[in-house]
Formats: structure tokens, C-alpha cells, sequence
């Protein structure tokens, strides 16, 4: 089993009277991409700031590749890198110099800086003034930044956040790439369900303050049924169909027909459709697995008030 | 060497900022103000002094005299003339009746105008002149000079002086007659005029023990100091050494040297406050802070870095401006500068004017470490850049004029450990030079406490300060 380099136990956090963040424990492994998922004010960035250091926690510990973040704050600074909200630069400064700024705490040498420029796609930028880069852009550099120095931990808070689509794809190819290959332990927080879908192995749920659901994602599509929506002309018919031979319930909506059925099952359902000449227009699936575990874990909190 | 690291990068931070640069050519333009300040005074002044010569010379000066001359001969013609009138113009007559003829203009004030009313005395007093006025005749300022020293040995003689007070007096007219002051009536004798009067003074007060000014008596302190200042103002004489302390001056490099610390450490303390007070409130406003603390760095190291460079861009400021202020004052004054005169042990020392005005500047510049630290504490505990640059600015202008009416209402000793009371140290390390603080707002038993004492109270100050702002940023949340 790998090890542990980001251990949470028992964290709490008040502000005022206000408990933002109730009794938190979770822990992510090496090569582990840890999605950390929760609705506006659950208290993500609060549990990403005290992880960094950035606000004192009230009671509980907090250890970086085995380190307290508090005792230990040194030793556990070198081994981690991390995004909070906004990654924040001197404007006035080129990306280049802001990364050389960096890189002379950290004792990294002028090639990381290029290499690091080179996957976050900034290369050929780099002399530009950083307030005068994009939000996407800034994005890229602040990730740059915090690979510089090859941490064992990455803790992003939002990071797709004004990235557009490639961005989007290639940010989570490097997390990956960091991740499964060099052994990294990515934290990402967000709210974008289908981007941690394709990219964490595991996601806590926090609604609140607390952790209400730890799921693996990879283990979860084999047993899940799938949601798929059919549209077709013969309605009744094909309900029929569903009904008698596969013994499937549909909803249907207007035009639209969904079911939930086993990924196994699917292409006999679309031959057996096609046999009997309904008519089929489009098969769309539905992945929206993510979705529901967070509905699923919110709504339940939310009901149980 | 973290922290080394930290100041780096704290430095490459502020010198790429455009702010910065602006600052520096502001604080330039500050010298060069200065600069046409000066010499603005010295065209206006030259008219005026050319417009008084020509009123004073040449025939109008006879002229005057004639009329003069005429009108007190009608006047004493005139029997109902009281007594005392009476005395007074006949002293003026005689005075211009000599004036005239042996050619002394009334508006000088040199060794001939002096012997001019010794004889005049002697005549109203019936004694003999024919020594006096054939020195008159012959013109000669040495023998005027050894004339008085004779009359010196006369005093003594008839025991009206005591011995010392005739050895102090011998060595005024030697000193006198071998610097020749009191000869020419121009704007180069008259530094020396002051120097010997202060000497004559000093000389005074230690005979008596009474000092002139204060009308008490003289501790060990004050002796010593006197002795110094005899020692300092012959030293001057000796090696031509003017001093910018002396009322009418045409030393205009000197007033400049005078003038542009004043302006330009003003303008590097707005400047620097303004650097100070944004110190921690303006990385924690755009988020940058965190690039500092995401680093392997504890929070004091921080801080430490910023704090150092803030002190680092001081003296390179400070620096940069003394050498710019010597550069100034030797391509556009022809003048000699002002060379610092100290004593050590009894023995006259010099710093040349290179290094005096640097070493001025440095301190001159103290205070506004208090000011920078007052700005960064502000920025840590309100962090609010507004609030923290202004309050800073408020109290950097304002506190002179608040010190002075607090002192004027509050005699109490307690005033003397308000740190305000203690900023201006440059009258403290250099007391032989002329300060525009203490001209401007004089000294009073607030202000005129000891060098120690004052380095002690601002010592206090900053590591209060210090303790407060390295708690703050310690303990509470970065954002
Ligand atoms: N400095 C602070 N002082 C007081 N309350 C705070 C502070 N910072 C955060 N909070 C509160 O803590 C709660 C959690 O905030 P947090 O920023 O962690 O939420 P989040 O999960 O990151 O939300 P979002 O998705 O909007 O970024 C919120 O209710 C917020 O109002
Ligand atoms: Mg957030």
C-alpha cells in the first residue's frame, strides 16, 4: 500500500460563533488524486488554508508527508505546493521573474523554471507582465509555480477556474501525469462534478463543514448502473419492450425516455429496439454518478435539519 | 541565509516597481529645487549688494559727508541747544570732520572707524591725540595693533585688569593682527569678526565663571566645552575655515548644504512611509502574501526580510542622495563646502566635507527608521494601507509643530521621554553645526537632552513597535 502524505484528523475551525469546519479527518496516499468536493461556504478553501498554513486551526493535526504543519513547519513547507483561491503574483513583474523569485527560496535552478513553463504551455510568455496575462494564463503560472520545486503534495483550490476547455484537459493530464507517474498527492477542491470525475481516484463530499461521503470514483463505475436516455419515435412501444424483456422501469419525460440499466446490458437493449423497428433516434448516456453522490450526500444533510 | 534569501527577493520586489523609480527621480528633483532655491537667493541678493555699494562709495559718499558736516556746525550755533545735544553733535562733527579727511567711509565698520571714536573720546576728554591720529595718517592696521597692545601693559600696569584678563585680552589682539581682522571691512572678514567675538565671549565667561547668556554660573561641563570652542573657533582661524553659522553669509554652497538634507530626507520619508505602510497590508490585499508564506519560511523570517529591506532602501537612498547633494554643491558652487570642526581630548579635529555631509545626511535620516517602523506596525495590525500611510504622514509633518506646543504647555520632565522629543540627533552628534530644526523651533529643556538619552528613548520606541507588529503578523491569520 503506498503511504499517507496528507493527514487530516479531527480539524476543527471556528470564526466567531460560526463553526466552519466540524471535526474533518481524511488522509490522501502517494499517486492519489483527492477530489474535495463541496457547495459554496462548505468550507473548502478554509480546510485548504489551514492545511497551507495560511490560518491557525482550533484543535486537531494536521501532518504533511508526516510532518506537523505547525510544529513542524519547515520540514512540511518544502514538501508541499499549493493554490488558494486566486494564485496571486506581482503584477508589475513578469511570470518569469515572479517564478525566479520563488525558485531562489527553494534553491531550483533556471531549467525547472523553463521546464515547469514548458508544461504549463507559458513558454514564450514568460517575459510578459503577469498583469497583463489572462485568467486562464495566471492559472497556468500559478500552477507552474507550485510544481517548481516537485512537491510531494498539491493542494489546488479551484484550479480549473477560468481555464477553457483544452486548459481544462491538459491541467488534468499534468495532475494525472504528476500524480500516477511521479507519485504525487494532488487535493483539489471544486465544484465542477464531471471534471473530478475524470480525474480524482477519490472525492470527500463536505457539506457544511463536515465530511459527508469518502467515495473511491474508479471502483464506483463497475458497480453503478449506468443512466442512459433514449429518444425514440414509438414511445409506448419501446416501454413496452423495456418493460416485458429486460424488465426495466422508464421514466418518461416529454419525448425523452430514461432508464437505468447495467453498462453490460445496454447494446442488447439498443439491438433488440432496433429488432423490433423502433425507431431510434439517439442514445445518450448519462454519467452523472458524481452528481448524485453529491445530491445524494448534501440533500440527506439537508433533510436530516 | 533564508532570511538572506527572503531580503533578496524582498529587494528585486521593490526595485521593479515603477513606484520606486518615481520616488527616486522625485527625491532628485528634491536636490535640484534646492539647488535653484539657492541659487535664485544668491542673483537676488548679488543685485542688492551691488545696488548698496554703489550708494556707498565715491562722491555721493563726500558729498554726504559735507552735508553732514555743514549741519551740525549750524546746529551748534543754534544757543538754545541743550546740553546733552549739545554733546552728541559736537562727538558727530568731530567724527565726520575726521572722516573727511583722512578719507574712512562712515559706512565701514573697520579698525579706522574704531580709532576714528577712540579719538574722538579722547578729545571730548581733553587728552592728548597726536599718537592716535598719526596713526590715523599712517594708515597702518599693525601699528593700530600695537598701539592697543600698549595700551594693554598701561592697564595692566595701573592694575585696572587682573593678570588674565590681560593675557586673554593680548591674545584677541594677537590674534587680531595676524589674521588681519578688523583691516578690510568685506563679506570675508566678517566670519572672522564673529569667530573672534565668540572667542573674546567664551574667554569672558570662563574668567567669571558666569555664563553670559543664562546669567548662571559654569559647571565642569560647560568649562569644557567653552575651552573646546575657543580651541575649535582659533583652529578655524588658523586654517580659514569659515563657519555656515554666522549670520550674514555669502557662503551660498554652505546654504545649500544646509537647505538640501531638510528638503530631500522630507522627501525620502513620504517615500519611504509610503513604501512601509503597504508593507504587509498591500501583500495581504492582492494575495501575495501567500507567495511568501507558502514558502519553507516562518512568519518572523519574513517579516525580518521586509524590515530589512526597508532599512536597506533607506541607506541606499540616503546614500544615493548625500553623494548627489556633494556632486551638486561641487559642480555648480565654487565656494569651499563646510568642513566639520570637532574637539577629541583637547585636540581639534576635522571631517572634510565629502564625508561630513554623507555622515549628515545618515543622521539627519534616523528618525525616519521610527517613521517606517511606526508605517509597517500600522500595516500589520490594520492592515490597511490607507489608514497606516496616512496616519504615518499625519505624525511625520505634524509632530514638530505638536512637540512644540505640547512642550510650551507641559514643563513637566516626562515630556523629555516623548519620542518626538528625541528625533533631531543631528544637533546631538554634530553640536558645532548649524541645524534649521532647532533655528526654526530653537531648543528648549524638552529637545536638549543628551545624545544617550535621546538614542535610549527612540531605542524603546522601535522595539515596542517591533515586539507589537512581529506578534500581530505571528499569531493572526495570514487571509
Ligand atoms: N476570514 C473569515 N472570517 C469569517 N468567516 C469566514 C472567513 N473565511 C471564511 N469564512 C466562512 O467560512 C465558511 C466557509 O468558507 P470557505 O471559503 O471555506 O468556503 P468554500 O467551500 O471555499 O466556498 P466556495 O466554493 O464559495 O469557494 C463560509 O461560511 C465563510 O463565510
Ligand atoms: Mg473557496
Amino acid at each position: 500500500m503506498s503511504k499517507v502524505v496528507l493527514e487530516l484528523e479531527n480539524v476543527n475551525k471556528t470564526f466567531g460563533r460560526r463553526k466552519v469546519i466540524d471535526n474533518i479527518s481524511l488522509s490522501v496516499k502517494e499517486g492519489e488524486v483527492y477530489g474535495f468536493l463541496g457547495p459554496n461556504g462548505s468550507g473548502k478553501t478554509t480546510t485548504i488554508k489551514m492545511i497551507l498554513n495560511l490560518i491557525n486551526r482550533d484543535s486537531g493535526i494536521i501532518k504533511v508527508n508526516g510532518y506537523d504543519t505547525k510544529k513542524q513547519f519547515e520540514q512540511a513547507m518544502e514538501c508541499i505546493g499549493g493554490i488558494v483561491e486566486n494564485p496571486d503574483m506581482y503584477k508589475y513583474m513578469s511570470g518569469l521573474d515572479n517564478l525566479k523569485l520563488h525558485a531562489r527560496l527553494r534553491n531550483i535552478d533556471i531549467k525547472r523554471i523553463y521546464e515547469v513553463l514548458k508544461l504549463v504551455e507559458l513558454n514564450g510568455r514568460e517575459n510578459d507582465k503577469v498583469g497583463k496575462y489572462s485568467l486562464g494564463m495566471k492559472q497556468r503560472l500559478g500552477l507552474a509555480l507550485t510544481l517548481l520545486h516537485k512537491p510531494k503534495v498539491l493542494i489546488l483550490d479551484e484550479p480549473t477556474n477560468g481555464l477553457d476547455p483544452a486548459g481544462i484537459k491538459k491541467l488534468r493530464d499534468i495532475l494525472k501525469e504528476i500524480a500516477h507517474k511521479e507519485g504525487v498527492a494532488v487535493f483539489v477542491s471544486s465544484h465542477i462534478l464531471a471534471e473530478m470525475q475524470q480525474m480524482c481516484d477519490k472525492v470527500a463530499v463536505l457539506d457544511n463543514g463536515k465530511i459527508v461521503k469518502i467515495e473511491e470514483i474508479s471502483d464506483q463505475k463497475e458497480e453503478e448502473t449506468e443512466q442512459v436516455e433514449l429518444r425514440v419515435k414509438n414511445i409506448d412501444k419501446t416501454i413496452k419492450i423495456l418493460k416485458e424483456k429486460f424488465n426495466i422501469e422508464a421514466k418518461t419525460e416529454k419525448e425523452i425516455i430514461n432508464i437505468s440499466l447495467s453498462t453490460k446490458l445496454l447494446p442488447e437493449v439498443v439491438k433488440e429496439l432496433a429488432i423490433s423497428d423502433v425507431e431510434i433516434k439517439a442514445v445518450i448516456p448519462k454519467n452523472h454518478t458524481l452528481e448524485d453522490i453529491f445530491f445524494d450526500a448534501t440533500e440527506k444533510e439537508n433533510n436530516k435539519k | 541565509m533564508k532570511i538572506f534569501k527572503l531580503f533578496i527577493d524582498e529587494n528585486i520586489k521593490t526595485w521593479k516597481k515603477l513606484s520606486t523609480k518615481i520616488m527616486i527621480i522625485a527625491i532628485i528633483l528634491s536636490l535640484f529645487a534646492v539647488l535653484t532655491l539657492v541659487k535664485f537667493m544668491e542673483k537676488t541678493e548679488e543685485n542688492l549688494l551691488v545696488y548698496n555699494s554703489d550708494n556707498s562709495t565715491g562722491e555721493n559718499e563726500k558729498e554726504f559727508l559735507e552735508r553732514e558736516i555743514d549741519f551740525y556746525e549750524s546746529q551748534l550755533k543754534n544757543e538754545k541747544l541743550d546740553e546733552e545735544t549739545r554733546l552728541v553733535t559736537e562727538r558727530n562733527l568731530e567724527m565726520y570732520k575726521l572722516y573727511l579727511e583722512y578719507d574712512i567711509s562712515p559706512y565701514n565698520n573697520t579698525w579706522e572707524n574704531e580709532l576714528v571714536d577712540y579719538i574722538v573720546e579722547q578729545k571730548i576728554n581733553g587728552q592728548n591725540t597726536d599718537e592716535t591720529v598719526a596713526l590715523l595718517k599712517n594708515k597702518n592696521y599693525n601699528d593700530y595693533i600695537e598701539y592697543q597692545k600698549k595700551l594693554l601693559k598701561q592697564q595692566l600696569d595701573n592694575n585696572t585688569i587682573s593678570e588674565q584678563e590681560y593675557n586673554d585680552e593680548l591674545t584677541i589682539l594677537e590674534l587680531k593682527g595676524k589674521y588681519e581682522i578688523g583691516k578690510n571691512y568685506d563679506q570675508e572678514s566678517y566670519w572672522k569678526r564673529n569667530t573672534i567675538q565668540k572667542i573674546e565671549t567664551a574667554q569672558n565667561s570662563l574668567r567669571t565663571g558666569i555664563n553670559k547668556e543664562t546669567n548662571k554660573l559654569i559647571n565642569a561641563e560647560e568649562k569644557k566645552d567653552l575651552e573646546d570652542s575657543i580651541k575649535l573657533n582659533m583652529y578655524r582661524l588658523e586654517n580659514n575655515i569659515p563657519d555656515s553659522n554666522n549670520g550674514s553669509n555669502t557662503n551660498y554652497r554652505m546654504r545649500f548644504e544646509l537647505l538640501a538634507p531638510m528638503f530631500s530626507i522630507a522627501v525620502i520619508s513620504i517615500a519611504i512611509i509610503v513604501i512601509a505602510g503597504g508593507t504587509i497590508s498591500n501583500e495581504i490585499s492582492t494575495g501575495t502574501i501567500k507567495f511568501w508564506a507558502l514558502t519553507p519560511n516562518k512568519r518572523w523570517k519574513i517579516m525580518t526580510a521586509k524590515l530589512l529591506s526597508i532599512l536597506f532602501y533607506i541607506i541606499i537612498l540616503v546614500l544615493i542622495t548625500s553623494l548627489l547633494s556633494v556632486f551638486i554643491a561641487n559642480v555648480f558652487f565654487a565656494e569651499d563646502g563646510e568642513t566639520y570642526l570637532y574637539c577629541q581630548n583637547g585636540e581639534v579635529k576635522e571631517i572634510g566635507n565629502t564625508l561630513y555631509t554623507i555622515e549628515y545626511y545618515f543622521v539627519k535620516a534616523i528618525p525616519i527608521v521610527i517613521f517606517a517602523l511606526f508605517a509597517v506596525m500600522l500595516s500589520t495590525i490594520t492592515r490597511n494601507t490607507a489608514v497606516a500611510v496616512s496616519f504615518s504622514v499625519a505624525l511625520y509633518i505634524g509632530n514638530g509643530i505638536a512637540m512644540q506646543i505640547i512642550n510650551q504647555f507641559i514643563t513637566k520632565d516626562w515630556v523629555k521621554f516623548i519620542p518626538f522629543n528625541n528625533l533631531n540627533l543631528t544637533t546631538k552628534i554634530f553640536p558645532n553645526a548649524t541645524d534649521m530644526t532647532s533655528m526654526m523651533f530653537g531648543t528648549n529643556f524638552a529637545t536638549s537632552t543628551s545624545l544617550i538619552f535621546s538614542l535610549a528613548v527612540l531605542g524603546v520606541c522601535a522595539f515596542l513597535m517591533l515586539v507589537t507588529m512581529y506578534d500581530s503578523f505571528n499569531k493572526r491569520d495570514i487571509i
